[in-house]
């Protein structure tokens, strides 16, 4: 089972919170992103491993992108 | 608006048999021992019987699935019509239990008709009492727009809602979908916005029709429970500019936590029905955790139907407000943002029960407006200390007015001079003084008083309600 984290809406990926292969739980943060001049955290609803991690900080997100894959 | 087999295998297991009877279901949903009959029991695929929840006096009605799958023909739809006469009459909520694949097919044209006199009757008593619908099982083609056409919509783990089920999807277009795919669950509690709570079982369905049933036909009184005061303000970062989740706040605002719906719908409002001081209110909170807390087309329609509902049935509302605007982009724009977002300034300037606005961080540009704000007819609004009412942000607004200034300065010295300007800028324009001064801002409240303060303020104004149907935006 494997779950697609997409953003949500334009932003710039402010801090990447987790590494690749970490475990995580659901409402774990993953990234921040910054939009609406506001630090947005990315959470996960899933529990998991991070399989894939798409974003790097300073990179612009479209809504939809996928920022991570969780395992 | 067709039939739909119904091929559950099981069927002939006795437990199971038992529990698609409607009398079964109705059993369940009601108190232990009050169901009496409407109507007479008959092969006509409903049944329907008032009864009582928690000891408030309801009609309910269910679909028989074990006839013919639950399909409607002309005579359980007069029986659908009679109960609604009676909740009508009685002024009582009114609960539907659905598992039926829409009209009978051997009846034709007789049943479209009688389909689409049970269409009138929920649509006459609209806002007049609170309608609610489980969907248990399959509804399809009217047995959906029964459901839609209601106040609230459950949804058990079996239920699934569509106009048209997968065989004839498939026939039709092409597509390949399955129930669950097409009206299960996930589609309707994310995608749709057709089912306000979606359930973890049939049990659990029940229960939390039993309980919007209780919030809205026994609203209690502020009073009923005493007010202990909560540090509030604990659950916001120090950051101001970090998002957060709201849900925490709106479930400490209440006296425990309630009912939220259409939690996984427009997630960037929160609305949700629960008890303050011991009365049923409305809670409406932004959310700045899904996309910052703005309002979209989709949290604008979300929040004017709660609001809507909420009026109609005399409930009073809270607003939570920290919200940085309306969602920009071509998306909202062609999305119609501008004719669904304006469907929220309606919902609450037309809203007559009393209302109160909290703005916690900020409220700015055209969503402070439309989150309840005096220009609308707020009863009053409250502030944090350290709440922002603005036409945008003092830092983004001296970006925009001072721009060239702040161009002119090295690289190291422009944070600086950028605060220097917002300190200005908010002396200039006032910031929450100035709301003050003009009285779209009341008063100032600690948060930790903040649960006491919108308790009487809620309660010391005129009970009122709005004579409105709830069209289903």
């Amino acid at each position: 089972m494997s779950d697609e984290v997409v953003a949500e809406m334009v932003a710039n990926v402010w801090k990447v919170v987790v590494a690749m292969g970490d475990r995580v739980d659901d409402g774990d943060t993953l990234v921040i992103l910054e939009s609406m001049k506001m630090e947005i955290p990315v959470v996960t609803e899933s529990a998991g491993t991070v399989a894939e991690l798409r974003v790097a900080e300073g990179d612009v997100v479209q809504e939809g992108d996928v920022i991570a894959v969780i395992e | 608006m067709t039939a739909l087999h119904d091929r559950t295998e099981a069927a002939s297991t006795p437990s199971l048999q038992d529990w698609r009877s409607p009398l079964a279901r109705l059993r369940a949903l009601l108190d232990d021992d009050s169901l009496a009959l409407l109507v007479p029991a008959d092969d006509s695929g409903v049944l329907a019987v008032r009864g009582r929840i928690g000891g408030v006096a309801v009609i309910a009605f269910a679909s028989d699935a074990t006839v013919q799958g639950g399909a409607m023909g002309s005579a359980g739809c007069e029986h659908i019509v009679t109960a609604y006469e009676a909740a009508l009459t009685a002024g009582v909520p009114i609960l539907g239990l659905w598992h039926s694949g829409g009209a009978r097919l051997r009846e034709g044209v007789v049943s479209l008709h009688a389909v689409g006199r049970v269409f009138f009757a929920m649509t006459q008593a609209s806002g007049k009492v609170p309608q609610i619908s489980v969907v248990l099982g399959p509804a399809a083609g009217g047995a959906a727009y029964g459901p839609a056409l209601t106040d609230l919509v459950i949804l058990g783990p079996a239920g699934r809602v569509f106009v048209t089920g997968p065989d004839v999807v498939r026939s039709v277009t092409g597509e390949d979908v399955d129930a669950l795919r097409l009206g299960g669950p996930e589609p309707h509690g994310r995608r749709s916005g057709v089912v306000h709570v979606v359930a973890a079982s049939d049990e659990e369905a029940l229960s939390s029709a039993r309980d919007l049933a209780v919030l809205l036909a026994r609203q209690g009184h502020f009073g009923d429970r005493p007010i202990d005061q909560r540090p509030l303000s604990d659950l916001l970062p120090d950051n101001p500019k970090r998002a957060y989740d709201v849900h925490p706040l709106v479930d400490g605002l209440l006296d425990e936590p309630g009912v939220e719906l259409h939690a996984r719908w427009a997630p960037n409002i929160v609305t949700t029905l629960g008890r303050l001081s011991g009365r049923t209110v409305g809670i409406v909170a932004n959310n700045p955790l899904r996309l910052g807390g703005c309002l979209d087309s989709t949290s604008a329609e979300k929040a004017a139907r709660f609001v809507r509902m909420c009026d109609a049935f005399g409930v009073p509302l809270v607003v939570v407000v920290d919200v940085p605007g309306y969602l920009p982009g071509v998306g909202q724009e062609w999305d119609g943002v501008v004719r669904r977002g304006a469907k929220l300034l309606h919902a609450f300037a037309e809203c007559r029960v009393p209302r109160v606005t909290l703005v916690t961080r900020k409220a700015y540009g055209g969503a402070y407006i439309a989150m309840n704000s005096r220009s609308l007819g707020a009863t009053r609004v409250f502030a944090w200390p350290s709440a922002e009412v603005a036409v945008m942000g003092a830092v983004a607004a001296v970006r925009i007015l001072h721009r060239r200034k702040l161009l002119d300065v090295p690289d190291a010295q422009r944070p600086a001079l950028e605060s220097e300007l917002a300190a200005e800028h908010d002396a200039l324009t006032g910031g929450l003084q100035r709301a003050m001064d003009i009285a779209v801002v009341d008063e100032v409240v600690a948060p930790t008083h903040t649960r006491g303060a919108v308790a009487s303020a809620l309660a010391t104004a005129p009970a009122d309600r709005g004579a409105h149907g709830n069209i289903p935006l």
